[in-house]
């Protein structure tokens, strides 16, 4: 391996910027770490360049552990955004930085530089200053500059940013030839999914501080596992639908497909499905469709690219369709029942069909793929409406619906009342939480949100769980909820002191195992920790001594809500619970 | 001198000419001529030896020769301080920027006096230096030691915007190729602020060499020993003769234009490539 990561964590201000990521990149790879800005995705370059010391794990280049070296001496080649060129030196200078520095002879460093000059097609231009250089010539200059010591992994950091758009393809195609033809492993950072695609042999998406995905462009834009990937990659509708053992419902219609995952439990289950733009149908009627129908929409927008007409349609606000949360990447958090979809159609296709705004038309999905998140919509079941904006406006709550970019609902109900259909139920803490998360998860939730009143989101999640029926999905639970957090994930679990070892031991082993099943199922990153006693209580004095905890607990039988557990969920310093159910019984 | 006709928000070359001109001989250049004509006004022979007696070239050497070790001294620590306060983020940074700029509000006669309630031989600190043998009360060296606070801060605010100026990340890419902190240093910082150091240390010098208040009470003023030039004018003015103090006071006038003149040359020749390439 040419570089890895193993666990790598940067803190800022307690806050971590780079979370608990692991990463191999092969020899003579070209890596992208794509992500929004802020997603820790330089950090992270940085930390492999040794210009940010880490907190926690370790980094490997071609097998050496460069944990505790300098950047001087990780001969490792970086580009940065703003060239960082020296100014006062010309070009030659520049490249010769580093064979001066080595004490390379002036023949040799002169035979050197004009070799890179010609690499990045800069012959001739070696007694000019950068200030007399275009800003791609610049780039171009620093490109070689990182090359000129032989380094045996380049790094780039956004080398494309400053620049307009024709000068920035032909410079991805430099740096493209030139990686090729030094087979030098290279990592570069942008926040452009183009420039991503363009250049990537393998892809890792981040996202607040965590590496979500790593995969080759094609399969991470075909299948993504999670929502952010999903909207990040390209345009994306996100849409609710129901699952059955065969086939995916949209309210009446059902599309029969390959389903990737088991179902929990067989039963009916809301999940969360990606449709391209280019993989929806538009016809005039049903009858029409070539792929499954989906649903009725009319044309709100018809916007006309070039090569492509782009569609935005409206889902309109019926029984049937508020079913359908459509949720395109442009359009924010919908809560109600005016869903949009996007569409893109070629122009054979625009011909055939003809579109303009207000035409009433139907939509089916050539492809389909469902996101393996167990986490789909929010219910939150309020008993008068005096709660409901108080849950409404609950900073954890908040958060996760603006990231999930999914739909909340409101469900008054009296307490005895059954649980929502589908989506995770979200209830109030306080005094009679715990009987009321028992009725819910008795009466057929799968996953129950306790949130008492708090002006934080949590930033350290413990995860743990009561019967090991329920592990894997405490599991998926929990990774599914810190892709939308910049928290630390913690597994913990219980084991009395002062006894034989072997019981601790076993203990230990459950607690690594569940680590690295979250992280080869998940890609989470966890901390393990092993309190001594026994029980719940324990933990739950452990996450209480955290600054801003919260708690993804699961459970196996429903009465354990009520009885044991409902003394951390009603304790007094009370933090969020979610509450994960699955039957021991199958 | 033809103007580059480009054009620009502000009024044009012509007015802004006139204004340079108006004000550097109203306020600049008839005083100074004033001083030369009342030099002038004594025959050469006396003026050279006025200019020429022991105690006026003792008195040279003392104020350019300390006004030089000064402005030295505030070159490195000038440079130590502004890089702290760019490079670092620490508490009560604020106010350390803020002490930075005591020295230009404090009149000059305060902080002599000060200077000298702590460094007399039974001042705090001049106290135990006296038990080391070192005095520096009324020598060069208390001298030295008052020009230095008052031309610190020239140096630290012109370097202190080059340096913010100055991306970290170059520093890193000078580290990234192999070099180490020392070669990083002399290869890519030091000529991207040596400009502005050079300007620092031609402002702090120029204060040393015109300063009167602050060394006056430290100084001691034993003629030929510890008597600055700017001392030597006043006493000359004292004695009513007017032409002496203006001949003294153009002798300082000449070596001071040359010397700022020759930092001006280096610098403009050290800058030369870079404003080449800007055009």
């Amino acid at each position: 391996m040419s570089i890895s990561l193993d666990q790598v964590t940067k803190r800022y201000q307690d806050h971590p910027v780079v979370n608990d990521v692991s990463l191999e990149v092969s020899e003579g790879e070209f890596f992208v770490l794509l992500g929004p800005s802020g997603s820790g995705k330089s950090t992270l370059l940085r930390a492999i360049a040794g210009l940010a010391p880490i907190d926690h794990g370790q980094i490997a280049l071609h097998g050496n552990d460069v944990t505790h070296t300098g950047a001087r001496d990780r001969g490792v080649g970086l580009v940065f955004q703003n060239y960082a060129l020296f100014r006062h030196m010309s070009v030659a200078e520049n490249i010769e930085f580093a064979l001066r520095v080595r004490r390379m002879k002036a023949a040799e460093r002169r035979a050197r530089r004009k070799e890179l000059l010609r690499l990045v097609a800069l012959e001739g231009m070696d007694e000019r200053l950068p200030a007399q250089l275009s800003g791609g010539q610049q780039q171009r200059v620093a490109v070689a500059r990182a090359l000129a010591h032989k380094p045996q992994v380049l790094l780039l950091d956004e080398p494309f940013g400053a620049l307009d758009a024709k000068i920035r393809e032909e410079l991805r195609r430099t740096i493209r030839t030139v990686q090729r033809e030094l087979g030098i492993t290279t990592v570069l950072v942008t926040h452009d999914q183009e420039e991503a695609f363009a250049l990537a042999d393998r892809i890792g998406v981040m996202n607040l501080g965590r590496l979500l995905e790593v995969g080759r462009p094609r399969d991470l834009y075909a299948r993504p596992a999670t929502r952010f990937v999903a909207t990040f990659l390209g345009a994306a509708n996100l849409m609710l639908a129901r699952q059955g053992p065969d086939a995916i419902r949209f309210g009446d219609s059902a599309i029969a497909t390959d389903i990737h995952h088991r179902l929990p439990q067989g039963r009916e289950h809301e999940v969360v499905v990606v449709m391209r733009p280019e993989e929806l149908e538009i016809a005039r009627d049903r009858r029409l469709l070539t792929s499954g129908y989906i649903a009725r929409a009319v044309v709100e927008e018809v916007l006309f690219t070039g090569t492509l007409e782009r569609l935005r349609l409206t889902l309109p606000e019926e029984v049937e369709a508020s079913r359908l949360v459509g949720v395109g990447t442009s359009v924010g958090a919908s809560g109600s029942g005016e869903a949009r979809l996007e569409v893109v159609r070629t122009q054979p296709e625009r011909r055939t069909l003809p579109l303009q705004a207000g035409d009433a038309v139907v939509i089916g999905a050539r492809h389909l793929h469902v996101l393996p998140t167990p986490l789909s919509s929010f219910v939150v079941c309020v008993e008068d409406s005096a709660r409901e904006q108080e849950l409404l406006s609950h900073p954890l709550l908040e958060q996760l619906v603006a990231s999930m970019k999914t739909r909340v609902l409101v469900q008054q109900m009296a307490s005895d009342h059954r649980a929502p259909e589908a989506g995770v139920a979200v209830i109030a803490g306080g005094a009679g939480a715990a009987r009321r998360a028992a009725h819910m998860l008795a009466t057929g939730a799968n996953e129950v949100l306790v949130l008492p009143p708090s002006d934080a989101v949590p930033a350290q999640v413990g995860i743990c769980w009561h019967g090991d029926g329920v592990r894997g999905a405490t599991l998926a639970v929990g990774a599914s909820l810190l892709r939308q957090l910049s928290a630390e994930a913690i597994c913990l679990a219980a084991a009395p002191e002062g006894r034989r070892d072997s019981a601790r031991g076993a203990t230990l082993r459950r607690l690594l195992d569940a680590r690295s099943e979250a992280r080869a199922t998940h890609g989470l990153e966890m901390r393990t920790e092993l309190v001594a006693g026994e029980g719940i209580a324990p933990i739950a004095d452990y996450i209480a001594a955290l600054p801003a905890p919260m708690l993804v607990l699961g459970v196996t039988r429903a009465t354990d809500v009520a009885g044991e557990l409902a003394a951390f969920i009603e304790s007094e310093r009370p933090s969020p619970v979610l509450l994960v159910y699955r039957s021991a019984t199958p | 001198m033809t103007p580059r006709r480009s054009h620009s928000v502000l009024p044009g070359f012509g007015i802004t000419f006139g204004f340079t001109a108006f004000f550097l001989c109203a306020i600049v250049l008839l005083p100074l001529t004033a001083l030369v004509m009342r030099g002038a006004s004594m025959d050469l022979a006396r003026f050279v030896e006025v200019v020429t007696d022991p105690r006026a070239l003792a008195s040279y050497r003392l104020s350019f020769g300390t006004s030089m070790l000064a402005a030295a001294i505030n070159l490195v620590f000038g440079f130590v301080i502004a890089w702290t306060l760019v490079r670092y983020r620490f508490p009560g940074r604020r106010i350390v920027d803020a002490i930075i700029d005591m020295p230009f509000a404090l009149p000059t006669a305060v902080s002599g006096i000060a200077l000298t309630a702590v460094f007399s031989a039974n001042g705090w600190i001049g106290e135990h230096l006296e038990k080391l043998g070192i005095k520096v009360a009324y020598t060069p060296l208390g001298i030295t030691l008052a020009l230095t606070l008052i031309g610190l801060p020239f140096v630290v605010r012109t370097v202190q915007p080059a340096l913010q100026e100055l991306s970290k990340d170059v520093e890193e890419a000078a580290e990234t190729l192999g070099a180490g902190p020392f070669h990083a240093f002399r290869r890519v910082i030091l000529p991207a602020v040596l400009p502005a150091l050079l300007t620092g240390f031609a402002l702090a010098f120029a204060r040393g060499v015109g300063e009167y208040g602050s060394v006056i009470f430290i100084a001691g003023n034993m003629p030929g020993l510890t008597e600055i030039t700017p001392l030597l004018i006043v006493i000359r003015l004292e004695e009513y003769d007017y032409a002496a103090a203006a001949a003294l006071g153009c002798v300082m006038l000449a070596i001071s234009f040359l010397m700022l003149l020759s930092i001006n040359l280096l610098q403009a020749w050290g800058r030369r490539r870079l404003v080449a390439a800007r055009r």
